[in-house]
């Protein structure tokens, strides 16, 4: 595949499209950088959860997967939980005043 | 392997069919089997029942901005879509409502009947024109109300823009990101179809923090609490992605000795009804605020930092809901001022040293009369407070107002606008810019990264938390 199709928010067209490969990317582009291991913990949980429930879970439930601190989930995605790393996680925009 | 963005399409190719309305169908939503939750069907005769509509709703006001305009041209210099496209008239807010207002003239008024290429009434003949019309009053208005303000006539082009959303939203004929909120707010109660576990979950979580931070098991988050003086309302996004704001008013609320409690259901302040002009979300919304301050007996609800929540329940909702409201509404900058005031908090504004500056967010100033307290706090909470112009009722919109953030395919054209907000920005030469508006505080962090501007956007209630003296 040459292109990755995103939204005017960056946000994949197609999220079935998503490999960790474009998660990469979609980091490099947003200012996220380089994606640690902290991050994919963060990355891996969203994709799971939002394939069994087809929506972004609560940052709550995201601290208590990962065992990292809301503080740290904003250091690790400048962009935040919805606009950054939901976004690299693939997942279409989440509803509502985002 | 590169990205692609979406290209700049022209405004009116967007189409008429919402993939998610689909899918609804298909799911057997209780809002679609009541009939709240309307959907697109080709096989009705929409273009009449849009001119039907037209002439339902019109109220006197309506008609006195149908027919007030006199096409003076001196609302283009106010509009922030006119202002970045000079040589495009179909930016113009007089344009704009024309497209409407042609359609009232040719089925209400009497010259638009019989003369109506005299008067330029037009009707309406298919779904391809009514689909034109959603992406121009959808598209290409912020309903910011700044054309409002400026004509000479009192026409009142967002409320006609607002009064067209609603039409096309009881024909299911909406932007995607529309119907989606919608549909979330009419099956959940709450924008972001946030369940009350996932709710409760994260008010105990922010709750512990609390505990942890203060040294004390003393500070709480109510919910559900009877009789207290206060009941807080707050935005999905709060408790969805960034409780911090929630623990930065539990925080301040427990150093003030409130006595205050969150609702379990009817905590969504905010209200799309608003942005889709659909009278009846609005209305259920509202009063889901209204029937839970009353079983919980409160004595005042207070409402998170929010332009149209604000907007909708303390000015709007009573009469969509055709509510007795009794209970005082505020928002939470008010009650930040009474606590600093008299000095149930005390506040040290060197704790927040950066140049700071505001913006008014319109629903706030333009439809709220909520214009010069944030001013008096700012003053209070930081050594560096910088006015940006013009301000007040004459600030422009942060592009995303009248929920454009949930309709992406417009964002080009939003972003070619919002010229007009990064020059306003960055006149100041400010670090940061205070917004007491959620739905800004995105459309302010839009701007910034499309115009590469270096400027945090920040909240009254971050300010005052970490000016506190503890
Ligand atoms: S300023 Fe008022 S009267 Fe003049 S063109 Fe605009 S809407 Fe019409
Ligand atoms: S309400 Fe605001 S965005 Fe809409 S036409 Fe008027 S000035 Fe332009």
């Amino acid at each position: 595949m040459a292109d990755i199709s995103v939204d005017g928010d960056g946000f994949l067209v197609d999220p079935t499209v998503w490999t960790e490969e474009i998660a990469s990317i979609l980091a490099k582009e947003d200012g996220t950088g380089d994606l640690s291991d902290n991050h994919w913990k963060v990355i891996n949980y969203i994709r799971e959860y939002y394939t069994e429930n087809s929506m972004a879970p609560m940052v709550r439930k995201l601290c208590k997967a990962s065992g990292l601190k809301l503080k740290e989930i904003y250091e690790l995605f400048p962009k935040g939980p919805a606009k950054g790393a939901c976004k690299i996680a693939g997942l279409p925009k989440p509803d509502g005043c985002v | 392997m590169t990205i692609n963005k979406q290209e700049s399409k022209s405004i009116e190719s967007f189409p008429l069919e919402v993939a998610s309305q689909k899918e609804a169908e298909k799911s057997d939503l209780q809002s679609i089997k009541k009939g709240n939750l309307r959907t697109y069907s080709s096989q009705k005769d929409n273009a009449r029942e849009f001119t039907s509509l037209i002439k339902k709703r019109s109220t006197r006001s309506i008609v006195s901005s149908m027919l007030g305009c006199v096409h003076c041209g001196l609302c283009a210099s106010s509009c922030h879509y006119s202002q970045t496209h000079p040589n495009d008239p179909t930016m113009t807010p007089a344009y704009k409502a024309d497209q409407i207002r042609r359609i009232f003239k040719r089925h209400m008024d009497f010259t638009g009947r019989l003369i109506p290429w005299w008067v330029h009434a037009k009707s309406i003949a298919n779904d391809e024109d009514l689909n034109r019309l959603k992406n121009i009053v959808f598209g290409t208005c912020s309903a910011c109300k700044r054309c409002t303000f400026n004509c000479p006539m009192g026409v009142d082009t967002a409320a006609l823009i607002r009064f067209a959303r609603g039409i096309l939203t009881e024909l299911g004929i909406v932007p995607e990101g529309v119907f989606a909120v919608s549909k979330d707010q009419w099956e959940t109660g709450n924008q972001m179809a946030v369940s009350e576990e996932d709710f409760r979950e994260t008010l105990e979580w922010m709750e512990e923090e609390l505990q942890d931070e203060l040294g004390t098991d003393k500070i709480h988050i109510p919910v559900d609490v009877k009789g207290c003086d206060l009941m807080y309302c707050i935005n999905p996004r709060e408790v969805k992605f960034d409780p911090r704001s929630i623990a930065d008013a539990a925080k301040i609320f427990f150093l003030a000795g409130e006595s205050w409690t969150l609702p379990s259901f009817g905590w969504d302040q905010t209200n799309f009804g608003l942005f889709s002009g659909d009278d009846q979300l609005g209305a259920s919304v509202a009063k889901n605020v209204y029937e839970a301050a009353k079983k919980l007996s409160a004595k005042r609800i207070v409402i998170s930092e929010c332009g149209h929540g604000y907007r909708s329940t303390r000015w709007e909702g009573y009469n969509w809901a055709n509510y007795e409201q009794e209970l005082p509404t505020e928002s939470i900058i008010h009650t930040l001022k009474r606590y600093i005031e008299d000095n149930k908090i005390v506040i040290d504004p060197s704790k927040n040293c950066d140049p700071i500056t505001f913006h008014d967010s319109c629903n706030l100033v333009r439809s709220g009369d909520l214009i010069e307290e944030p001013r008096w706090l700012l003053q209070q909470v930081c050594t560096d407070f910088r006015e940006m112009y013009p301000n007040r009722q004459d600030n422009y919109c942060c592009t995303g107002g009248s929920g454009l953030l949930s309709m992406v395919e417009y964002k080009p054209l939003r972003m070619a606008s919002a010229k007009i907000k990064a020059d306003q920005l960055k006149a100041t030469g400010a670090k940061q810019v205070c917004t007491i508006c959620h739905n800004c505080v995105d459309g302010l962090t839009d701007v910034i990264d499309h115009y590469k501007l270096d400027l945090k956007v920040v909240q009254m209630l971050e300010l005052v938390s970490s000016a506190l003296v503890v």
